[in-house]
Order: C-alpha cells, then sequence, then structure tokens
C-alpha cells in the first residue's frame, strides 16, 4: 500500500529528512543534550518512515500485473537538457536497503553520544550522511543516482578527519582520494550511457543501453565492444572500490580502523553496500554482453564475470587471512568486511553471468542459480550490516573504555565484563556465519547459487569461510578468554546501558533472520526474479 | 499446537531446552560482585584475581538456573519419548507413516524452500536415547556444577546444546541438521573453554572449533551441492530426506550425473555430495585425520565432555552419515561387495581410526584420555560398519555407545570429584593456608595466579599472556587428580562408582553375552563376515579383521584403566582419602542417580538387538525376529534395506575372543600384580619405541602445528596482511600518490618561472611606464591650465574643422 | 539699444583678459581676481542672452545670481587656502606651490 506523508511521497521525505535534519542540528546551539536527544528523534523518525515503507512494500506483482516492481515512484522536472529527471522509486533490493539505513543511524547516532568534541556538528554529519546514503538506494536516475553517491562521501570523510584516531588524517585522505579517484569512470561512463541513450532514467536505460550498437557497430570511430567495455571497466572500479572487491580493499581497514564508532558502523554497515547496490542495478542490467564476454589476456581465456568472481575469492580468502594476521581489534573487524563482502560479490559475479547467458542467448541453464546468488548477495549486504555493525559497536566500545585497540593488550575481559562478553560472543558468532544466526543464511544461498556456476572459485573460497572462523577465534579468544589482564582491574568494562539499547536491535534481528529468513527474503526474492524472468520474458 | 496432533509435535522437542536456553540467560543468569579472595563464596580452584570483585552466580540463580534448565529437558525427554512409544507402535513405521511437517522458509525465485520436522525410525530412536542421555546429564551436573561461580552460564550452555541436538534429530532435512550441528560446535566451543581463564582450556576449545569447521565447510559445500542437484531432478527446491532418501529415481539420477567437481576423476554427483558429507563427519565425529580436537575437548566440564562424546556432538556426525547412508550407496551395492567411493572412503576411513586411536587409548595415563581415545574408536567402529554396508549395526552400535559412555564419562567426573575430595582433605590436613573449596574441578587453578607460594599475576600484559605453563605450579610438580597413576583402590572409597564404571567398561570392551556393547559389536562383525562370505569381498574381510583387533585393544584398555583406578592399593595419600562427601550430600547423590540410569541401560540396551538365529538368546529376546532391526530397517527404500546376515560360528567367536582375550591380558597385569605407588606403567617395556609414540598421539598434533598452524598464521600476519595488502597494494597506492605529487611539484616549478613570470611581468611593466610618464606632472597649476586651455582650443577646432568640412561635403 | 553682439564682444573680451590674467600672473591673488573677471564675463553672456532670447523666463538671472554667489564662496575659500599656504611658506607666488605632482 502505497501512502503519503503531510501529502509528501515517502521516499522524499527518507532523502529530505536526513539532510533537513543535519541543517537543524548544525544551526542550533551548540548545546550537547539538546542536539543528542534531537538527532535522535529525528533519525527514529525517519527510521520509522523507512519501516514504514518496506511494511508496505508490495511484492504482490509476480501474480498481480497490474503491480509495477518499483513503488513510491515520484518524478519531477530537474536536469531536463540533459534527459535526467528527479526519479525516485523503489524495488525489493531497495526497500532492503533503505530499511536497513533506517534502522542503522538511529543506532549509530546513540553510540555517537559518546562524541563530546563538537557533538552536533558529528550528529549533523551523520544526518547529512544519511541522506546520501538514502537517495542512492531509491534513486531511479543515473544522475541523481551519481549524484547522491558523491554526496554521501563528504560527511564521512570530515567524520574520520575531524574525530577519527590517531592516524585519521591518513586514512581519511586515501579514502576520498580513493573513493573520488575511483568515480571518475565512472562519471564519464555516466555521461556516454546517459548521452546515446538520451535518458537518465535507469529503467530505461536497461533496456536501451545493452541493445546500443553505435553506428555499424562504432561509435565515434571507436568499436562500440570498447567502448562499452571501457564503460563497463569505469563502473567496475568505481563500485570495486567501494564493495571493496580485492585489490582494492586497503583503504578499507584504515578508514574503518580510524573512524570513530559511529563512522565505523555506518561506513561498515551501510556505505559498503553501494557499491554492491550499484553493481546489482546497474552494472549487471547495463553490461549483460559484456559480463560473459571472453577476454583475453596474456594468453588465458576468462569472462569479466569470471574475473570478478576470481577477484571476490581473492576477497574470501585474502581478507579471512588478513582478518587473522590483525592484532588491532577495529582493523581486523574491518578485515571481515573484506571477507564477507567477497560473498556479496561473488554471488554478483554469478547473478551477472545467469543474467548475461539469458540476455545474448536466452539461456535459462543457470537462471535459478543466478537467482539463488542474487538473493543470497542482497540478503548477506542486509546481514552483514547488521552483523558489521553490531562488531564495530562492540569494538569501539572496549576501545572507548580502555583506549586501546590492541588486541595484545586485553585479555580475560570476560570476568569483568559478562554481559559485553556475551553479546560480543553473540555477534560475533553472528559474523562467523553460525547457523540459526543470519550470515549462514545468507552465505549458504550465495554458496548454492555461486557453486554450480563457479565451481572452483567457490570450493577454494571455503578456505575463507574456515579463517572466518578463524580470526573470530582469535578476536574472542585475545579480549574475553585468557588469564585477566590486571591493567584494566580498576577500569569499568562492562558495556554501558546505552550500548546495550543500540546493539539489541541489531541482535533481534540478527536471531529473526536466522531463525526465519522468510520475513524478508521474498520482498529480495520477488524482485530478482522479476528482474531475471523478465529478459527472457 | 495440538499435543495429539504427532506430525507437529515434534516441533517442540527441541524448544524446551532452547528456551531454558534463552530463559537463564536473559533471566536467571545474575551475579553477584564478590571478592575473589573470598573462599567461601568463590571457588578456591579458581584464579583469585589479586584480591578483585568478580561475578558469582548469586544462590536463587543457582536453584532457579537448574530448575529452569531441567524443566526443559525433561519437556523435551516426555515428548520425545510419547512420540517414540507412538512411533513404535505403528507397524512398519516409516515404510508408509512417518510424523512430519514444515513451513516456508527460504524463497528462492518462484518456489520455496521448505523447513520442517521428521520422525521416521532413525530419528524414533534417537529420540530415546538422546533425551535420556541428557537429562543424565542434567542431573549429574547439578552436583557437578554446584559451587562453581558461573554455573548459571553452564546450564544455558548445555541447555542450548541438548536443544541443538534435538533440533538435529527431528530436522526433516539436511539444512537443518546442518544447522543444529554447528551451533552444537559453538556450545562444545564455549563449553570445552568454559574455565576461559586456562590456556589449554581455551586452546582445546579453539581446537575443537576450527579442526571441525575444516570438515564443515566442505559439509556445506556438500549440502549446497545437493541443493542443486535436487533442484536439476525435481524443479523445485528441496532438501528433504524423504525426497532426496527415499526416492530411487533421484538417487539414480543423482549416482548416474558425472560431477560438477571432481568430475574428471569419474566421480558421480552422488559421490561427490557423499564424500563432502562424510568429510563433514570426520571432522564432528572425529575421525582420521581431524581426530585431534577430541582428546583435548575434556579440558571443559566433565558433563561436557559427556555431553559431546556421548549424547551429542560426535553422536551426531554418524548419526548424519547413518541418515545419508542411501545417498552414498547410490549406485552401487555394498551388500554384493561394490562399494562406491564414499562407503569405501568410510569403511577405509572408519576401520583405520577404530585401530589408530585404540593403540593410543592404550597408553593414556590420564582417565579421561583413555575414554577420549575410545571414543574416537568406537566411531571408527561405526563409520566403518556403515561403511560395509552394516546400516542397522552401526545405527545400534551408536545408540548402545551412547549409553555406555556417557556412563564411563561421568563415573571418571565422579573419580575426578574423588581424587579432589582427597586433594582438599591432604592440604587441610597439612594445615596450608590456602583455602580449597571442595567440589571444583582443580585445572583452574593452574592460570598463573596464586598458589600456595603466594605470587600474584603480573599485572604487566606481555607477562600476562605468557605461557601459563612455565608456571612453576603447572611443571609437573603439583598433583594432577586426573592421572591414573595417583589412584588405585578406589573400589573402596565410591563403590557406587566403581560397578558403574564397570558396567561401562564391559559394555565398551564387549563382554560377551550380558553386555550392549557385546551384541551392538558382534553384530557389525557379523554383517562384515556375512559379506565377505556370501561374496568374497576382499574389503569387508580387512575391515573385519582390522575392527577385530581394534576390539582386542579395547578390551585390553578398559581393564587396564578399571585396573589402574580402582584395584590394588591406593598409590598416594590423595586417593587414600578419595571421597564423594559421603552418602548423603546432595551431590553425591545427584551425581549418582544418572549412573545408576545409564548403568542399566548400558546392560540391558544390548538385548533389543539380539539375532534371533543366535542359539539360546535368539528365542529368548528375539522370539519374532531382531526387535531393533525390524524397527530401524524401514528408514530405508525396501531395495536398499540390508538383508539379515544368517548366524554364523566365526564372527560370535571372533567376539568372544577379542573381547575375552584383552580382559584377560589386562586382567593379568593389572590385577594379578596391581601397582604400588611409583612402579612405571608395566605396558611401558614391552611396547618400548611405540610407547613413546603413543604418548605423544603418532606426532600429529605437531605435524598439524608444524604444517597447518605455524604456516598460516605467518602466511596471514606476514604475508598477506603485510606484504601482500600493505607492501604491494598499499605501495603502489602510495606510488601512485607519490607519483602524483611529484608531478605536481613539477608543475609548481614550471609556474615560478614561467606563468609567475608573465604575470608578475606586466604589472612591473605598468609600473616602469608609470614611473616615467609622471614627470609630465609638475605641480604647477598654470602649466595644466595652459594644457587644458591648448586642448581646448585644438578640439574647438577640430570640430569647427570637421564641421565645415562635413557641411561641404553635403 | 545696445544690440547683443556688443555685449558678447565686452563678454569675451573681458573673459579673455581673465583668462590671460589666470595663465600668466604669478600672484596668487592675482589669479583669484583673474578668475573672477572670468565668471563675470559669464555673467554678463547669461544676463544679455536672458535678456534678448527668453525675457519672459527668469533663469538667466537665476544663473547669474548662483554664479554670484558660487564666485563670492570660491573667492573666500581661495583667500584661505591662499592665507594657508603664506602662512606656511612666507610667498604666495603660484610657482612655490607644486606639491600637487602626483
Amino acid at each position: 500500500m502505497e501512502f503519503d506523508i503531510l501529502g509528501l511521497n515517502p521516499l522524499t521525505v527518507l532523502v529530505f529528512g536526513p539532510g533537513l535534519s543535519a541543517l537543524i542540528i548544525a544551526a542550533l546551539p551548540n548545546n550537547k543534550v539538546l542536539s543528542r536527544w534531537l538527532s535522535l528523534a529525528l533519525s527514529l523518525v525517519i527510521a520509522a518512515v523507512a519501516v514504514a515503507v518496506f511494511a508496505n512494500y508490495n511484492n504482490t506483482f509476480m501474480d498481480d500485473p497490474n503491480v509495477s516492481a518499483f513503488q513510491f515512484q515520484t518524478q519531477a522536472e530537474w536536469f531536463t537538457l540533459l534527459g535526467s529527471s528527479w526519479h525516485l522509486g523503489i524495488d525489493g533490493i531497495s526497500a532492503t536497503m533503505v530499511l536497513l539505513t533506517g534502522i542503522l543511524v538511529p543506532l549509530a547516532i546513540l553510540i555517537s553520544w559518546e562524541v563530546d568534541d563538537r557533538p552536533s556538528i558529528h550528529l549533523a554529519l551523520i544526518l547529512f550522511f544519511e541522506m546520501g546514503l538514502m537517495g542512492v538506494f531509491v534513486a531511479m536516475d543515473l544522475m541523481v543516482f551519481f549524484l547522491f553517491y558523491e554526496l554521501s562521501l563528504v560527511p564521512i570523510y570530515f567524520l574520520i578527519d575531524q574525530w577519527g584516531g590517531k592516524n585519521r588524517k591518513y586514512a581519511a585522505t586515501k579514502f576520498m582520494i580513493y573513493s573520488v579517484g575511483g568515480t571518475l569512470g565512472m562519471l564519464l561512463a555516466t555521461q556516454l550511457i546517459g548521452w546515446t541513450a538520451g535518458t537518465f532514467d535507469i529503467q530505461q536505460l536497461s533496456q536501451i543501453w545493452p541493445r546500443f550498437m553505435g553506428e555499424n557497430g562504432s561509435f565515434l570511430g571507436i568499436d562500440i565492444n570498447t567502448v562499452k567495455g571501457l564503460s563497463f571497466a569505469g563502473f567496475l572500479i568505481a563500485f570495486g572500490i567501494k564493495v571493496p572487491i580485492w585489490p582494492f580493499h586497503t583503504w578499507l581497514p584504515d578508514a574503518h580502523g580510524e573512524a570513530p564508532t559511529a563512522g565505523s558502523m555506518l561506513l561498515a554497515g551501510v556505505m559498503l553496500k553501494l557499491g554492491a547496490y550499484g553493481f546489482i542495478r546497474l552494472v549487471v542490467p547495463f553490461f549483460p554482453d559484456v559480463w560473459i564476454g571472453e577476454i583475453n589476456l596474456l594468453g588465458l581465456q576468462f569472462t569479466a564475470a569470471g574475473l570478478f568472481a576470481f577477484l571476490a575469492m581473492l576477497g574470501i580468502v585474502l581478507g579471512a587471512f588478513a582478518a587473522f594476521g590483525q592484532n588491532d581489534i577495529k582493523r581486523l573487524v574491518a578485515y571481515s568486511s573484506v571477507n564477507h563482502m567477497g560473498f556479496v560479490a561473488i554471488g554478483i559475479a554469478a547473478m551477472a553471468v545467469a543474467y548475461g547467458q539469458a540476455w545474448a542467448n536466452g539461456s535459462e541453464e543457470h537462471m535459478q542459480s543466478g537467482i539463488i546468488a542474487a538473493n543470497g548477495a542482497v540478503l548477506q549486504m542486509f546481514n552483514h550490516g547488521l552483523s558489521s555493525a553490531a562488531m564495530f559497536l562492540l569494538a569501539g566500545g572496549i576501545y572507548h573504555k580502555t583506549h586501546t585497540r590492541d588486541l595484545r593488550e586485553y585479555g580475560g575481559l570476560w570476568v569483568k565484563a559478562p554481559i559485553y562478553g556475551g553479546i560480543f560472543i553473540f555477534t560475533s558468532m553472528a559474523s562467523l556465519g553460525l547457523p540459526g544466526l543470519n550470515g549462514f543464511v545468507s552465505e549458504f544461498l550465495v554458496v548454492r547459487g555461486t557453486f554450480p556456476i563457479f565451481t572452483w572459485l567457490t570450493a577454494i573460497s571455503m578456505i575463507g569461510l574456515l579463517f572466518t572462523g578463524a580470526y573470530i577465534l582469535k578476536g574472542i579468544r585475545a579480549t574475553l578468554h585468557g588469564p585477566f589482564n590486571m591493567k584494566w582491574r580498576d577500569t569499568a568494562l562492562e558495556i554501558e546501558p546505552r550500548e546495550v539499547v543500540a546493539v539489541v536491535p541489531l541482535m533481534i534481528l540478527i536471531v529473526i533472520t536466522g531463525i526465519f529468513p522468510n520475513w524478508i527474503l521474498p520482498i529480495i526474492n520477488d524482485s530478482v526474479t522479476i528482474m531475471m524472468h523478465s529478459i527472457t520474458g | 499446537m495440538d499435543l495429539n496432533n504427532l506430525n507437529t509435535l515434534p516441533w517442540l522437542i527441541p524448544v524446551g531446552p532452547l528456551l531454558a536456553f534463552v530463559i537463564i540467560t536473559l533471566v536467571t543468569n545474575k551475579s553477584r560482585m564478590v571478592r575473589a579472595d573470598d573462599s567461601h563464596e568463590y571457588g578456591g580452584h579458581h584464579p583469585d584475581y589479586d584480591g578483585m570483585n568478580v561475578p558469582v552466580v548469586a544462590p536463587w540463580s543457582r536453584v532457579a538456573s537448574i530448575v529452569v534448565g531441567l524443566s526443559g529437558v525433561i519437556s523435551a525427554w516426555l515428548i520425545s519419548w510419547r512420540v517414540f512409544f507412538e512411533a513404535i507402535s505403528i507397524n512398519q513405521f516409516g515404510k508408509d507413516v512417518i510424523f512430519a511437517d514444515s513451513i516456508d522458509w527460504l524463497s528462492n525465485g518462484l518456489d520455496t524452500f521448505r523447513m520442517g520436522v521428521m520422525v521416521d525410525p532413525l530419528t524414533a530412536v534417537m529420540l530415546f536415547m538422546v533425551p535420556l542421555a541428557v537429562l543424565c546429564i542434567f542431573i549429574y551436573s547439578i552436583g557437578y556444577m554446584a559451587h562453581d561461580p558461573r554455573q548459571a552460564r553452564f546450564f544455558s550452555l548445555i541447555s542450548l546444546f541438548a536443544g541443538a541436538m534435538l533440533t538435529l534429530v527431528v530436522a526433516d532435512n539436511i539444512l537443518l541438521v546442518f544447522v543444529g550441528w554447528e551451533v552444537m560446535g559453538v556450545c562444545s566451543y564455549l563449553l570445552i573453554g568454559f574455565w576461559f581463564e586456562k590456556k589449554s582450556a581455551y586452546n582445546a576449545a579453539i581446537k575443537a572449533f576450527t579442526v571441525t569447521r575444516v570438515a564443515d565447510v566442505v559439509m556445506l559445500l556438500g549440502i549446497a551441492y545437493l541443493f542443486f542437484l535436487s533442484y536439476e531432478f525435481y524443479g523445485f527446491a528441496t532438501l528433504n530426506f524423504r525426497d532426496i532418501l527415499y526416492n530411487e529415481a533421484f538417487l539414480e539420477y543423482a549416482a548416474g550425473t558425472n560431477a560438477i567437481i571432481f568430475g574428471g576423476l569419474g566421480l558421480s554427483a552422488s559421490a561427490v555430495i557423499g564424500i563432502f558429507l562424510i568429510i563433514g563427519t570426520i571432522g564432528k565425529s572425529a575421525q582420521f585425520p581431524l581426530h585431534v580436537w577430541l582428546p583435548d575437548a575434556m579440558e571443559g566440564p566433565t558433563p561436557v565432555s559427556a555431553m559431546i562424546h556421548a549424547a551429542a556432538m560426535v553422536s551426531a556426525g554418524v548419526y548424519a552419515v547413518i541418515r545419508m547412508y542411501p545417498l552414498f550407496d547410490a549406485g552401487g551395492h555394498v551388500h554384493a561387495g561394490d562399494f562406491t567411493a564414499p562407503l569405501l572412503l568410510m569403511a577405509v576411513i572408519g576401520s583405520f581410526t577404530a585401530l589408530f586411536a585404540a593403540t593410543m587409548g592404550v597408553v593414556q595415563r590420564d582417565v579421561k584420555g583413555v575414554l577420549a581415545y575410545s571414543t574416537i574408536s568406537q566411531l571408527g567402529f561405526m563409520i566403518a560398519a556403515l561403511g560395509m554396508g552394516a546400516f542397522v549395526a552401526a545405527f545400534f552400535h551408536l545408540i548402545t555407545h551412547a549409553f555406555f559412555k556417557a556412563l564411563l564419562f561421568m563415573s571418571a567426573g565422579s573419580v575426578i570429584h574423588a581424587m579432589e575430595h582427597g586433594e582438599h582433605h591432604v592440604h587441610e590436613h597439612h594445615a596450608h593456608d590456602h583455602h580449597h573449596d571442595h567440589h571444583d574441578e582443580a585445572h583452574v587453578e593452574s592460570v598463573g595466579v596464586g598458589d600456595e607460594a603466594g605470587t600474584h599475576p603480573p599485572a604487566d600484559a606481555h607477562a600476562a599472556t605468557e605461557d601459563p605453563a612455565e608456571h612453576p605450579r603447572e611443571a609437573g610438580t603439583h598433583f594432577d587428580p586426573q592421572d591414573m597413576m595417583n589412584m588405585g583402590g578406589l573400589r573402596h572409597k565410591i563403590p557406587v562408582t566403581y560397578y558403574a564404571f564397570l558396567a561401562g567398561g564391559l559394555s565398551l570392551a564387549g563382554f560377551p553375552l550380558l553386555t550392549a556393547g557385546f551384541w551392538s559389536k558382534d553384530e557389525i562383525l557379523a554383517d562384515g563376515w556375512y559379506v565377505f562370505r556370501e561374496t568374497g569381498s576382499g574389503m569387508h574381510l580387512i575391515v573385519f579383521l582390522v575392527l577385530a583387533l581394534a576390539a582386542f585393544l579395547t578390551a585390553f584398555y578398559t581393564m587396564r584403566q578399571i585396573g589402574l583406578t580402582f584395584w590394588g592399593e591406593a598409590r598416594t595419600e590423595e586417593a587414600e582419602h578419595a571421597g564423594l562427601g559421603g552418602p548423603e550430600s546432595i551431590i553425591s547423590r545427584t551425581m549418582q542417580l544418572p549412573l545408576i540410569i545409564l548403568a542399566f541401560f548400558a546392560i540391558f540396551a544390548g538385548f533389543v538387538g539380539v539375532p534371533p538365529d543366535f542359539p539360546i538368546l535368539g528365542s529368548i529376546f528375539a522370539p519374532n525376529g531382531n526387535p531393533f532391526f525390524d524397527f530401524t530397517k524401514y528408514a530405508l527404500m525396501e531395495s536398499i534395506q540390508p538383508e539379515k546376515p544368517t548366524f554364523s560360528w566365526i564372527p560370535v567367536l571372533t567376539s568372544f575372543g577379542v573381547a575375552l582375550g584383552g580382559l584377560y591380558l589386562g586382567w593379568l597385569i593389572y590385577w594379578r600384580n596391581p601397582l604400588k605407588a611409583g612402579d612405571e606403567d608395566p605396558i611401558k617395556q614391552p611396547l618400548g619405541v611405540l610407547y613413546d609414540l603413543w604418548m605423544n598421539r603418532y606426532y600429529m598434533d605437531d605435524l598439524y602445528g608444524m604444517v597447518f598452524v605455524r604456516p598460516s598464521q605467518w602466511f596471514s600476519a606476514v604475508v598477506v596482511s603485510t606484504f601482500i595488502d600493505k607492501g604491494i597494494i598499499d605501495g603502489f597506492l602510495h606510488l601512485v600518490a607519490r607519483a602524483f605529487i611529484w608531478t605536481g611539484d613539477l608543475i609548481k616549478v614550471l609556474n615560478l618561472w614561467l606563468i609567475d613570470g608573465v604575470s608578475d611581468g606586466i604589472p612591473e611593466a605598468i609600473g616602469h611606464f608609470g614611473v616615467w610618464f609622471r614627470r609630465i606632472q609638475t605641480g604647477r597649476i598654470q602649466q595644466y591650465l595652459l594644457l587644458a586651455a591648448a586642448a581646448a582650443i585644438i578640439i574647438g577646432l577640430i570640430f569647427v574643422v570637421s564641421t565645415t568640412l562635413l557641411q561641404a561635403a553635403g | 539699444m545696445v544690440p547683443l553682439w556688443l555685449f558678447l564682444a565686452v563678454a569675451a573680451a573681458l573673459f579673455c583678459i581673465g583668462t590671460f590674467g589666470v595663465l600668466t600672473r604669478k600672484n596668487a591673488v592675482a589669479v583669484l581676481m583673474s578668475i573672477e573677471l572670468m565668471l563675470n564675463a559669464v555673467n554678463i553672456n547669461l544676463v544679455a542672452f536672458w535678456r534678448f532670447q527668453t525675457p519672459l523666463d527668469m533663469s538667466g538671472q537665476a544663473f547669474a545670481a548662483f554664479v554670484f554667489v558660487v564666485a563670492a564662496a570660491e573667492a573666500a575659500v581661495g583667500l584661505a587656502i591662499i592665507i594657508a599656504v603664506y602662512r606656511n611658506r612666507r610667498s604666495v607666488s603660484v610657482e612655490d606651490i607644486d606639491m600637487l605632482r602626483w
């Protein structure tokens, strides 16, 4: 059931609500208590809208042809000269992401209450960040997408640069330059695609651009395959940095490690999903033929999707190894994101193969696997958002209390922090992919989906799954187990009630998704299925 | 929910323990802060934390946790037994009738994967055994954990453990089995590391989890593949056991399809899936080469060992392969000596492990260590039996083993408890100033914390993480209440435990005719022999011989253990004063009641599986055919149901021979000439170099450390984190960044002399011109005026002339 | 009646005398007086044109009156400056007053 809020489209509210809230918080007098409570209240309102949008998303379109997969659409004139319009709307994939963003931001705000340095600006930046994230997820126009995609970089840059750890300047600069540099190719590709198609509407482009053959197979005197390949590469690098795909991942441990707790939560929880979302929303439908096209490099024959899956596999395996090799708790958790997002990436690769084959020759051979892999990828995005946010929350919590991130400085903390210990083990297990908790469902779906397509790569990535266990156990061992480090004898280590309030919603969602994934999966599944099946009709 | 609807009733079985877990964790697990040196409130064997305040479970919470945990398990037990008795009352249960129910669980494209519960004969028998064993373990834990400062946490975790096991048992698909399987893995991890301050405990926990996970990820791959295969066949998503295992068409399809991985080796899809699933069991049920975690797993509290070794964890592994047997057998016919790859793998691994672990069991000094190796060995029996196609026999041995092994572990726990009691007594006697709470496990004290010498743990972080083994207390000088060399003569001190242990031990050894262990082991050997005799299959003969040898060793080390522990005279002062705190103590009672229950089953459970053509006994216990066999076989389709082996004297006499021979040898060495204090183990001399090899577990732990653990640590820290990420990738990024900076510098220099030169030059020229031009200004007003006047005149003239000319031009 | 051109001729003569005085006299006071001459030449022109061209309109006379006022004010300011300069320099010669360069 579509609804509106005071006559406004709820998606408009989701995009501009946070921005407006940020302005209000920033403009108010610098009063800690006021800005904290007010920002929490405003973000909760936005969360309520996000939940309402998700709950009212109608996934009966499989049975009812009158229902569109894209709902809550709104369109306004914006950049008519270029053929771009202000077009918002969501399908099941974006609805999931909107829900995730809506839930995580209030929790991040609650956590950033611990910031005493210029709190109102800090909170305003978080809300501003939410605007960028929401904008990307609800955009149905490529220009709008790009706008918000870049916009989201700004607040997080300042969050890291101003409120981060010791090495924050390096991390913030690296993150910013890497991200912006990465999107240059995408900007060019965006312009090229929009210009040739005469529109920036993503749905229309998904139809037009793959069929675009230039003039007799060449475009501006360049072979059309080269043009498409280059634009594909532009998108690939931009989103690949964001996901991150190995080897574009090294900004992540620095940025996540140095960012303030709330920043890490949102970076890992939502921002990484922008890249994956971009792949699913744009790169897969825009370049079905490029994904499965053969590349011949140094005598090796492979497809773009195969290469992508190979890199994803490296991300899974090497990400896990790297996490295992860390002695810094936040870097360990950060590397776990590389590991987990690798599963998203390999799922996307499988989806792209299924989509590409169906597009190119109507083959349904891998259709079911592709759908399952895509389901798994999207659900993994959601799940990783929950568990990594919770992990960063806990890692940040212990850092806040001990002022060290070095695992070797901890030890035996469980005895002084029994509740913290229990929660830490719980979220660690979620991150590890324990069956019965959320991560397992999505990882299983991804493995099931990719195994028939990338058999060996999936098999090898199981090593990563093994080492996921190893680094998680290392984290627990170093933090909670072992003899108590008497250095912390008089330090209050137990988790604070505020942190408990922030982590409990995540834990509830983790359990519910693990035990009964179908509360959310049908919404993802139906959108993915209709997207995949629409190619072959 | 309708309690009379047997289809939906199985849902409720795991709910009780799981709910107990939630309630204990959230509600009743409440602690008070107590100073750690308060020996009255806080167990003296735990680290004293230098007098810091530590949480200790509140008294009401202890009681409440026991009540909640016990209610959960009792509810599961009652429901399970109700289901079980309903099931056995149905004729040919499993063939047409099963209890099953499912819900939509996972959307997959156009259809939905359904998750559910199912009770067939296998499940029904498990539902008889598991809740009973778990209930005994719970009752035992009441006494065993009575004084532990984290008792509530123990009960919550063990409830989760039980809930996970029951989930696995009632699952109707392999995915839900995997869920229970992994949750148990985590519970065992947390419970093995329950005394988390102790290095050996958390290391054992990590080892258990990691080693089993090696297998689990492979198993996950197998499940994913099976999920794919079933979709290819059915066109919808299913992993339901009835769909996969009870449908000949599917099994034929699976056996006839070339595998998408390792297909080049000529393996069919069913073979690859089978091997992957079996690898999962090799990890979970501690088979060679992944057996290394199980001996260390006894670091946890003893009830946990019973849980892992008997009722839950390792049984789950065997249960899963028994469950999946039709898939393994697809495409072959093992009863005709035609092995498929998965069954051959099981036969080889199982029989090898049975013998391999038995050899190590022979030399153990730790009372729980012997049992740990015997578990590995007995699981090998089951795996090998299944590999030979002895489906029912393997399952029968699983059930009897669960009873007698739970019994043995809990008896061993009582022995340890009694020894600690003795140790406490000795300490009191020697008037040490150190207070020991007299009912706590001994090990926790070794965490580099205060001991008799009164040293305190170093506050320095690096020192605190040092190897506690370097601590003088750990260096072998202190008393180990688990070392059998320190025992002796305990049969007089703890008679109930002695008889219970005797019952369990004889059952393990397969004491003929009387014990459950004999009947199940005999059935395995009989099945192997039968197929060999019928088909001449050499593999069956080899397995038969290896298992017989392993059974001989089993009987021997069992007798050795009983001898060292209970016979002869006390070899230490501690053993002299061992005891359970008097028969009136609640601890004594709760720890003895389960032993009596389990001893009953360890002896008599075997009589449900007596072959009908066994001389004399067959006509007494199985006048209408072997009841266990006849009930269980309907878990399989009729086409692959095992044939009942006809009676043959050779396997029976072999069973007699190995069991009695081993027992006699043990009796000879350890009864006739009991070990005295300070004596060496009498088998050390004759075994020679083998003794060291077995004592050091064939050096496999060291090998793994060298080949896997340390290289992977090195690889992670040095190669991946430092070399690849920081060195190559970041190095490349920094190089690019530096190149940009250099380019920037170059452009800056260019700016200085080119662009700045031009842009600064123009204003400068203008300035120079101004300096020159300003000389025109004299400051004399009259000159200015003159100029102005001249200009006016000239302009006027021009105006006049031009107008005139224009007018003239017309 | 005196014709217009005679008035204009007188005014032109007077203006030329004034201009010559401004450009040639060294004494600042004389320069000031010459300026008065030029202004009065203008006044003659204004009044003459008013009388011959638009006798009904008073604007010519009004202009002349303005010029008187301005001339008086100018003379006052000018003399004041000259006195100030004289006080500083002990001279009223315009040759000496050349500080307004640049």
